[in-house]
C-alpha cells in the first residue's frame, strides 16, 4: 500500500519540529567552533602559535666573508682563494640517472686521489640512488672540484642531452639532470712551500692552523654575518653586503725568502745537516724579510702535514724551537760587559786555558792557553774562558740584567703562531747554580729561538735599541690599509757600546779572513759551535749546533742574518759550517736589496753631503 | 510550471552559494601559486563551478517529483556503478575512488550523496506512518548501507560517515522513536567493541586502513616531536590560522601558505589557508556565509509543498552542515583528521558538482513551494 507524496500540514510541521534537534547540534557545533576560533587567537597558545609562525618564515643564515690574502712586501701574492665546486644531487630529481652519474664523475675526477678509487664509483650510484627521505633532499658527491672539470662534466651533460633528444621518454635514458654544482672559495698557495712556516695553512673547515693564518685568523676570515633571511622565494631581499676578510701585507721578500731557502736548502744538503733556520731581518725597525725553516710543506697539500713533520717536528723552527746557541750569545755578553763598562775594548786577559767558577773550570775549544788577549782576541778566537772572566767581571746581577734588557727568556711577540720563550735560567731559581754565569757567558745552559738572539743581537746592529720584530707590515680591511708601525722594546746598550762591539766584530772576521765576509761590504758577525745535551743533560755527543750571526754594512746596518745550522756531519764548527752560509746569503742579499757596495755607497753620501 | 514562477527562485541562495564558489576558487588560486603541477587547478575548479551552475538551474527547472518516480532506477544505477568502480578499479589501481570519464574525473561516492539523499527522503515520505516500526526503519538503513558499502570498501571512511549521517537526520527528522535510537546505538556500541579485535582483520581486508588508525591515535595523543604526518599537518594548520590573526596577513602574502608549510592547501586544509590569510575577519564572513546558505535550505524545507521536498531540502541542509563543521572541526584540531571537503570552497570537481546540485534541488523545491499568496 503505497501513500501519495503530498501529506497534510500536520505530518511536516512535526517534521520540522524534529528536525530542530538536528539543527540544535549543529548549533552546539558550531559554537564550538567559533570558541575554538576565539581561543586560538587569544589564549596564551596564540602567541606560542604565532612565534612559531614566525620562526617558518625566516631562516638563519650565516654568510662568510672571503678569507684575506697574503701578500708579500711587494705586493706577491703568498695566500689567495679559488673558485672550487662542490657537486652534488637533488634527490627529488626524478629523471636522474645514478649510473650515469657516477660514471661521469669517477671518469672526470680521476685525477684527484680520493676520488681515484673503484669503490668511489659505487660510493656515488648509492648516494644518487637514495630516495628523497625525511627533509634529506641533497646529498654531496664530490667538493673541490676545478672550473675545467666542471667544465668537462658540463659537455658531457649536453652531450647525453642531445643523444638523447628524441627519446626522451625512455626509461634508461642516460642523463646527467639532477646535478647540482656549487661553487665556493677554496684556499690556494701560489707559491706552494715557499716561506710555509711563516704562512701556515687553513683546512677545509676554515680554521687557521701555524704561521699567520692562525694569528691573524680572525682578521683574515672576517666576520661572519648571521642573518634572518625570509624563506619566501617570492619575497625580495637584499643579501648583506659582506666585507672581505682583512689582506695581510707581510713584511717578508718573497725573492729574498725564495734565494734564503735555496742556500739553506744547498747548505743543509752539503753539511749533511739535519735540519736548519735562516732568520733574515731589518734591524733598523725589526722587519723580518725571511724566515726559513725545514722541512717545509705544500701549503695546498696540507693533509701531508702529519708525514713531513713526524713527531715534535717544529713546523717552524726559527720561532718554535729553542737550542743552546753556543758562542753567537758571546755578543750579548761583550755587549752588557762594554756597557756596563766591566771591560773596554782593549782590556787585555791573560788566557791559561781554564778559569775557575762555581766549582768547576771552564775551558777553550782547543782545550788551548791563548795567552794575552784584548777583548777583540777574545771574540776573534771566541774564547770561552776569556768571556766567563768578562762575565764574572760583571757580576751575575749585571749580567743577567742585561740578558733580560736583551729579551733572552721571553716571548719576542713575534706575530706568528707557536713561538716559545726558551729558557733564561737566572739566579735564585732553584736550578740555577753559579757556574752558570761562566757556561752562560758563551751559550751554554741557555735556550734561546734563532729568532729571539736575532731580534736581540739586532739592537747591536741598530744603535743599541731592539726593535720588535714582526712578520706583518700592514693589512688592508675595507679598502683601508692599516700600516703597523715599527716599535722599539727595549734599549740595552747605549749607541756608543753597539758601535764599538760592531767594529770589533768586523775587525774579528777580518783579522781571521773568515768565510764569512763579504767581498765588497763591511760586516760583522760571530760564530757559535755549540755542544748539543743529550737527554741526562750530559754533552756527550759529537753533534753540534753551528750558527752564525752578522750584520752589515757596519756604517749603517741593514740587514742582520741569523743561520742555524742543525747537527752538521760534514764539520762541527760554525766558522767551517754555518760562515759561509751567511756569506752566500749576503751576497745575494745585497743585490735583492739594491744595495751597493760600501766604497759607492760611501762615495755617493760624500757627494751628496758636498753637493750644496 | 509557469514562468511566474521563477519569481520563487531563492537568489539570496544562489548569490551566497556564488560568493562561496568565488571565494573558493581565488583561495585555491593562492594556495597553489608557483607550483607548476598543480596550476590548472583553479582553472579545472572554474569549469566545474560553470557546470555547477547550469545544474542548478537545470536542477530547479526539473519538478524534483520525477526524481521520487525515478527513485528505484536512480538507486539500483548508483549501486551498480559504484560496485563496478570497486571491483575493477581495485584490479586496476588499487585505489577506486575516481571514475574516468575522458577529462573530467568524476568520483561517483561524492554524487552518491546527493543519490542518498533523493532516495531517502522518497523512502521516508512514502513510508512515514510506517517508520516507527523498527522493521522499517532498518529496511531505510539496509538502503543506506547498501550504498555506503561500496564506499567504505573503496576505502573512503569520511564519505561513509556523511551517508549514515543523512540516513540518521532524515530518518530522525521523519519520526524515528527515540528508543530505537537506542536500539541501533547499542547495537553499534556492541559492533565496534567486537571488531576493535577485529581491527589488524579488518586492515588487511582493506575495510580500514592503518593511516585511520593512527590519524584516531595521533588526536587522542598527538605526538609532539612529530615533523610530518597528520600531527604536523594540524599543528600547521594551527599556527597558520593563529598567525593569521585578526584580519590575516593579506592575500597572496600568507607565509604558511605560500611557503606550502600546509599540505593540502588547496583542499582539507583550505580553511587554514583562509585564515592565515584572510584573518579572523574573513573565516568570520566565510562561516556566516555558511550558515546563511544553510538557513535558507531549512527555510525552503520550512515552505515546501510537501514532506518530500521538505526531507530532500534537510539533507541538502545536514550535508551542507556537517561537512563544513567536520572540515573546520579538524582544522581547529576539534576532531581527528579526516578528508571532507569546505562546501563550496575546497578544491574539488566532483564534490562542488554534487553540492550544486543539491543547491538546484532546494531551488526545485523553492520554486514549487506552496504558494500563500493573495
Amino acid at each position: 500500500m503505497k501513500q501519495t507524496l503530498a501529506s497534510p500540514v500536520p505530518h511536516r510541521s512535526s517534521l520540522v519540529r524534529r528536525y530542530q534537534f538536528v539543527a540544535l547540534f549543529f548549533a552546539a557545533a558550531a559554537v564550538a567552533i567559533v570558541a575554538q576560533m576565539i581561543r586560538l587567537q587569544i589564549s596564551p597558545d596564540a602567541i606560542e602559535l604565532r612565534s612559531r609562525g614566525q620562526l617558518y618564515t625566516q631562516e638563519l643564515h650565516t654568510f662568510f666573508p672571503a678569507r684575506g690574502e697574503i701578500r708579500d712586501r711587494w705586493g706577491n701574492v703568498l695566500a689567495g682563494n679559488q673558485t672550487v665546486y662542490e657537486i652534488g644531487v637533488d634527490l627529488q630529481t626524478r629523471s636522474r640517472n645514478p649510473e650515469t652519474i657516477a660514471f661521469t664523475l669517477s671518469r672526470v675526477l680521476s685525477t684527484h686521489a680520493e676520488y681515484n678509487r673503484p669503490e668511489y664509483y659505487d660510493s656515488v650510484f648509492t648516494a644518487a640512488s637514495r630516495q628523497p627521505i625525511s627533509g634529506t633532499v641533497y646529498a654531496v658527491l664530490a667538493d673541490y672540484v676545478t672550473e675545467t672539470e666542471v667544465a668537462e662534466i658540463r659537455r658531457w651533460s649536453q652531450e647525453y642531452e642531445q643523444l638523447y633528444q628524441d627519446r626522451a621518454d625512455d626509461k634508461n635514458r642516460q642523463t646527467l639532470q639532477g646535478l647540482i654544482i656549487r661553487p665556493h672559495l677554496m684556499r690556494v698557495y701560489p707559491e706552494k712551500d715557499l716561506a710555509s712556516g711563516v704562512i701556515g695553512f687553513v683546512n677545509r673547515q676554515g680554521e687557521g692552523f701555524f704561521g699567520v693564518e692562525a694569528r691573524y685568523n680572525p682578521l683574515l676570515a672576517g666576520e661572519p654575518q648571521t642573518l634572518p633571511m625570509s624563506t619566501d622565494p617570492t619575497r625580495a631581499q637584499q643579501l648583506p653586503a659582506i666585507p672581505d676578510g682583512a689582506t695581510l701585507i707581510l713584511t717578508l721578500d718573497r725573492e729574498i725568502q725564495r734565494m734564503a731557502e735555496q742556500v739553506l736548502d744547498d747548505a743543509i744538503v752539503a753539511n749533511g745537516a739535519e735540519g736548519g733556520s735562516v732568520v733574515i731581518l731589518d734591524p733598523r725597525n725589526g722587519e723580518i724579510l725571511a724566515m726559513v725553516s725545514t722541512p717545509r710543506l705544500d701549503l695546498n697539500q696540507y693533509w701531508q702535514y702529519s708525514d713531513i713533520f713526524p713527531g715534535a717536528t717544529p713546523f717552524n723552527r726559527a720561532v718554535s724551537r729553542d737550542y743552546e746557541p753556543g758562542s753567537v750569545y758571546k755578543v750579548l755578553t761583550m755587549a752588557g760587559a762594554l756597557d756596563s763598562g766591566a771591560v773596554k775594548p782593549e782590556t787585555t786577559f791573560l788566557d791559561t786555558g781554564s778559569f775557575a767558577i762555581g766549582g768547576y773550570y771552564i775551558h777553550n775549544w782547543n782545550w788551548g792557553a791563548w795567552g794575552e788577549q784584548n777583548m777583540t782576541g777574545c771574540m776573534q778566537h771566541s774564547l770561552n774562558v776569556c768571556l766567563a772572566w768578562v762575565a764574572s767581571q760583571m757580576g751575575t746581577d749585571i749580567f743577567y740584567s742585561y740578558m733580560q734588557k736583551f729579551g733572552i727568556g721571553r716571548l719576542t711577540g713575534i706575530d706568528l703562531d707557536g713561538e716559545v720563550p726558551g729558557r733564561l735560567k737566572i739566579p735564585g731559581d732553584s736550578d740555577w747554580y753559579d757556574v752558570e754565569l761562566g757556561t752562560n757567558s758563551f751559550g751554554q745552559g741557555v735556550a734561546v729561538t734563532p729568532l729571539q738572539l736575532s731580534a736581540a743581537i739586532a739592537s747591536v746592529a741598530n744603535q743599541g735599541e731592539m726593535m720588535s720584530p714582526h712578520i706583518v707590515m700592514a693589512y688592508v680591511e675595507n679598502g683601508q690599509q692599516y700600516t703597523i708601525p715599527p716599535r722599539p722594546i727595549s734599549h740595552p746598550i747605549s749607541a756608543e757600546t753597539a758601535h764599538t762591539l760592531t767594529e770589533m766584530l768586523a775587525v774579528s772576521l777580518e783579522d781571521e779572513a773568515s768565510d764569512a765576509l763579504v767581498p765588497g761590504y763591511r760586516v760583522a758577525g760571530k760564530t757559535g759551535t755549540a755542544s748539543i745535551a743529550g737527554p741526562t743533560g750530559l754533552y756527550d755527543s759529537d753533534l753540534t749546533n753551528a750558527s752564525f750571526v752578522g750584520w752589515g754594512p757596519v756604517d749603517d746596518p741593514r740587514f742582520l742574518i741569523y743561520v742555524w745550522i742543525e747537527k752538521p756531519t760534514s764539520s762541527p764548527w760554525g766558522s767551517v759550517v754555518a760562515a759561509p752560509i751567511f756569506s752566500q746569503l749576503a751576497q745575494r742579499l745585497v743585490v735583492l736589496l739594491n744595495l751597493p757596495p760600501d766604497t759607492i755607497r760611501l762615495a755617493m753620501a760624500a757627494q751628496a753631503s758636498t753637493t750644496p | 510550471m509557469q514562468q511566474s514562477a521563477w519569481r520563487h527562485f531563492d537568489y539570496w541562495l544562489l548569490g551566497a552559494v556564488a560568493i562561496l564558489t568565488i571565494l573558493g576558487v581565488a583561495m585555491i588560486r593562492s594556495t597553489v601559486a608557483e607550483n607548476i603541477e598543480l596550476a590548472n587547478h583553479p582553472q579545472r575548479q572554474m569549469i566545474f563551478a560553470g557546470i555547477g551552475f547550469v545544474f542548478v538551474f537545470i536542477a530547479a527547472a526539473i519538478d524534483y517529483h520525477l526524481w521520487a518516480s525515478l527513485s528505484t532506477t536512480i538507486y539500483v544505477g548508483t549501486v551498480v556503478v559504484l560496485a563496478t568502480l570497486y571491483v575493477v578499479g581495485t584490479a586496476a589501481f588499487g585505489s577506486a575512488r575516481w571514475f574516468e570519464a575522458g577529462v573530467i574525473n568524476i568520483q561517483p561516492s561524492e554524487i552518491a550523496k546527493i543519490v542518498v539523499i533523493l532516495t531517502l527522503s522518497s523512502f521516508f515520505t512514502r513510508n512515514r506512518e510506517r517508520i516507527k516500526q523498527f522493521s522499517w526503519l532498518m529496511r531505510s538503513l539496509v538502503m543506506a548501507v547498501g550504498v555506503v558499502i561500496w564506499i567504505l570498501l573503496q576505502p573512503n571512511m569520511s564519505t561513509s560517515i556523511v551517508i549514515m549521517v543523512l540516513w540518521f537526520a532524515l530518518a530522525w527528522a521523519s519520526g524515528m522513536r527515540f528508543q530505537h535510537i537506542l536500539i541501533l546505538a547499542g547495537i553499534g556500541l556492541l559492533l565496534i567493541l567486537i571488531s576493535i579485535p577485529l581491527f589488524p582483520i579488518l586492515r588487511d581486508a582493506k575495510v580500514i586502513n592503518q593511516y585511520q588508525i593512527d590519524r584516531i591515535n595521533n588526536f587522542i595523543a598527538p605526538d609532539e616531536a612529530a615533523t610530518h604526518g597528520e600531527n604536523y599537518n594540524i599543528n600547521q594548520a594551527l599556527i597558520s590560522i593563529g598567525s593569521g590573526g585578526l584580519m590575516g596577513q593579506g592575500y597572496g602574502h600568507g607565509t604558511q601558505v605560500q611557503l606550502r608549510f600546509l599540505k593540502v592547501r588547496w583542499s582539507d586544509f583550505i580553511f587554514s589557508a583562509m585564515a592565515n590569510e584572510f584573518g579572523f575577519v574573513g573565516i568570520a564572513v566565510m562561516m556566516l556565509l555558511q550558515l546563511f546558505v544553510i538557513y535558507r535550505c531549512l527555510r525552503a524545507a520550512r515552505i515546501a509543498m510537501d514532506t518530500y521536498g521538505a526531507l530532500i531540502c534537510f539533507g541538502v541542509a545536514t550535508l551542507l552542515a556537517f561537512q563544513g563543521m567536520v572540515n573546520i572541526g579538524v582544522n581547529l584540531r576539534l576532531l581527528p583528521a579526516t578528508g571532507l571537503p569546505l562546501p563550496f570552497i575546497s578544491y574539488g570537481g566532483s564534490s562542488l558538482l554534487s553540492l550544486l546540485l543539491g543547491i538546484g534541488l532546494v531551488e526545485s523545491v523553492v520554486l514549487r513551494h506552496k504558494v500563500l499568496e493573495f
